[in-house]
């Protein structure tokens, strides 16, 4: 396979079929925290796409320049990767929540506290963890695969406050209304997700 | 010895790490140092001292997010104070502070006059209102009370005060001026714009404690109390004036003196009086009119 199909391979991959939060089930707190409106979703989700692009990234040059070079194997330096993964993730956010103050300030409003709080959303340090898992060790194709993660808990997230949107007019037994209602749609969505397994064959 | 080389071994094998450690987040410091001063954000200095204030429990008792949206509503729209559970009374004191919400443009505090002074016994009713219990509700009747500008007395302003300091009082919204903050949530939800919102110059002021428009005869059958836009008040002190048969007070260069005490003491129907802390009670009512006879008549 060339170059590109690898890269347009893995893009659709990750957004759909290894998507992060409805296959690996990361990131579920913004998920299910932040999906009761489409257009704060949406910002969630474009936010979120920001920090794991830059951190995905940053964390794969790190990891392969620093942390994995051979010629520092000596010292061992992987043992940090958590820490230095958890480091550039919660610089990244800094970065982004002061763009978004200074640019969008209706957006980080009602973002409130969870925007400081995609700092320990876990889609983004799997991310930065699957890359590695993974052996990707192409630099394109770490970007890619980064991007297409934000994407794809962009699409989750949107997917689940259009549904959510509209279960407000559903006749939704009393017992199952508010958090079992939601959970129960997450569950199906995952199972319809779970559909793209095996899609991309070799 | 063997602790010894353990922490020798521990420092060998641990450096690198360190050091990438303190490389990575000197770093970052750098480059959210540099973005800090480049994406400043100007934020009004009223917001953060009133952040400074709350608890910062981001408890969400308020109906906001956290403190800091709080802070931002509050600051916006003064009604908003004393939403603060864990904070009290204390909190909404400290904001009432920072928003200087009881300091008018000249300096004074401002506090809210009611225009009216008619309790149940000086009004004329036609008949016993058994409606919504809400002034709001009662005023959209024609006839509740014969008069159409005076207190109704069902209490909304005492609902939407949140410091306990005005009450219904025989039919009679009622400041006490000891607990009011100024911050004029009652001087908003009066339907009949009864409240205004008045800088305090001196501890208590003097006002003309009425708004009815009507003519003076027709003021006379409906209220014991009210205005009749006579104008001795006028006559006695530049203060007073009188447009659409009401008598008013030019706040803005208030100065009591003796002019105003004889206005005070002239007023027909003792409309003019002084309200706030320690104000000096109002004049006996009539007290001019029949007991002065009375008493004009017991001589002979």
């Amino acid at each position: 396979m060339d170059t590109l199909t690898t890269l347009l391979l893995g893009f659709i991959s990750i957004v759909i079929i290894n998507n992060l939060v409805l296959t690996k089930f990361l990131g579920i707190c913004p998920y299910l925290g932040v999906s009761g409106r489409i257009d704060m979703a949406f910002g969630m989700g474009l936010a979120v796409t920001f920090v794991v692009t830059l951190s995905g990234t940053l964390t794969w040059l790190i990891d392969h320049l620093i942390l994995m070079n051979p010629s520092l194997a000596y010292l061992h330096l992987e043992v940090t990767r958590y820490v230095c993964f958890i480091l550039v993730i919660a610089g990244a956010v800094q970065l982004v929540e002061m763009y978004i103050r200074k640019f969008f300030p209706s957006l980080y409003e009602s973002f409130g506290i969870f925007l400081p709080l995609i700092t320990t959303n876990c889609a983004i340090l799997g991310l930065c963890l699957f890359i590695n898992l993974w052996g990707i060790d192409s630099f394109p194709q770490a970007v890619v695969l980064s991007f297409g993660a934000g994407i794809g808990f962009t699409m989750a997230i949107c997917i689940m406050a259009g549904i959510r949107e509209n279960l407000t007019f559903a006749d939704v037994p009393e017992s199952l209304q508010g958090a079992p209602i939601t959970l129960i749609t997450a569950g199906l969505l995952t199972l319809a997700f779970m559909g793209f397994a095996g899609m991309i064959k070799g | 010895m063997i602790l010894a080389l353990t922490i020798v071994e521990l420092w060998q094998s641990s450096w690198p790490a360190g050091l990438i450690m303190l490389g990575l987040g000197g770093g970052f410091a750098l480059v959210l140092l540099i973005a800090s001063i480049k994406l400043k954000v100007e934020v009004d200095p009223k917001i953060e001292q009133v952040h400074q204030v709350l608890p910062g429990l981001d408890c969400g008792a308020c109906g906001f997010a956290g403190c800091s949206q709080y802070a931002k509503a509050v600051s916006e729209n003064p009604e908003l104070i004393g939403k603060c559970a864990p904070g009290g009374a204390e909190t909404a004191d400290k904001i009432a502070t920072v928003l200087n919400l009881q300091i008018s443009e000249s300096g004074a505090p401002k506090r809210p006059i009611i225009h009216c002074r008619a309790h149940t016994s000086d009004r004329t009713y036609y008949g016993d209102y058994k409606g919504i219990p809400s002034c709001t509700a009662a005023n959209a009747l024609a006839n509740v009370q014969a008069c159409k500008f005076g207190c109704l007395g069902l209490g909304d302003c005492t609902r939407a005060c949140k410091f306990d300091a005005l009450h219904v009082v025989d039919g009679l919204a009622t400041v006490d001026y000891e607990k009011c903050t100024g911050c004029g949530a009652c001087a908003r939800t009066c339907p009949r714009h009864l409240i205004e919102m008045v800088p305090f110059t001196y501890e208590h002021m003097m006002t003309v404690a009425c708004r009815n428009r009507e003519t003076g005869k027709v003021t006379r059958s409906m209220c014991k109390v009210g205005c009749i836009g006579c104008g001795l008040c006028a006559k006695q002190s530049e203060l007073f004036s009188v447009e659409e048969n009401l008598a008013r007070i030019d706040y803005e260069n208030y100065a009591p003196g003796e002019q105003t005490d004889a206005a005070m003491n002239k007023c027909p129907t003792g409309v003019i009086i002084y309200v706030g802390k320690n104000a000096p009670p109002p004049r006996e009512k009539k007290a001019r009119t029949a007991s002065a006879k009375k008493d004009s008549l017991n001589k002979q």
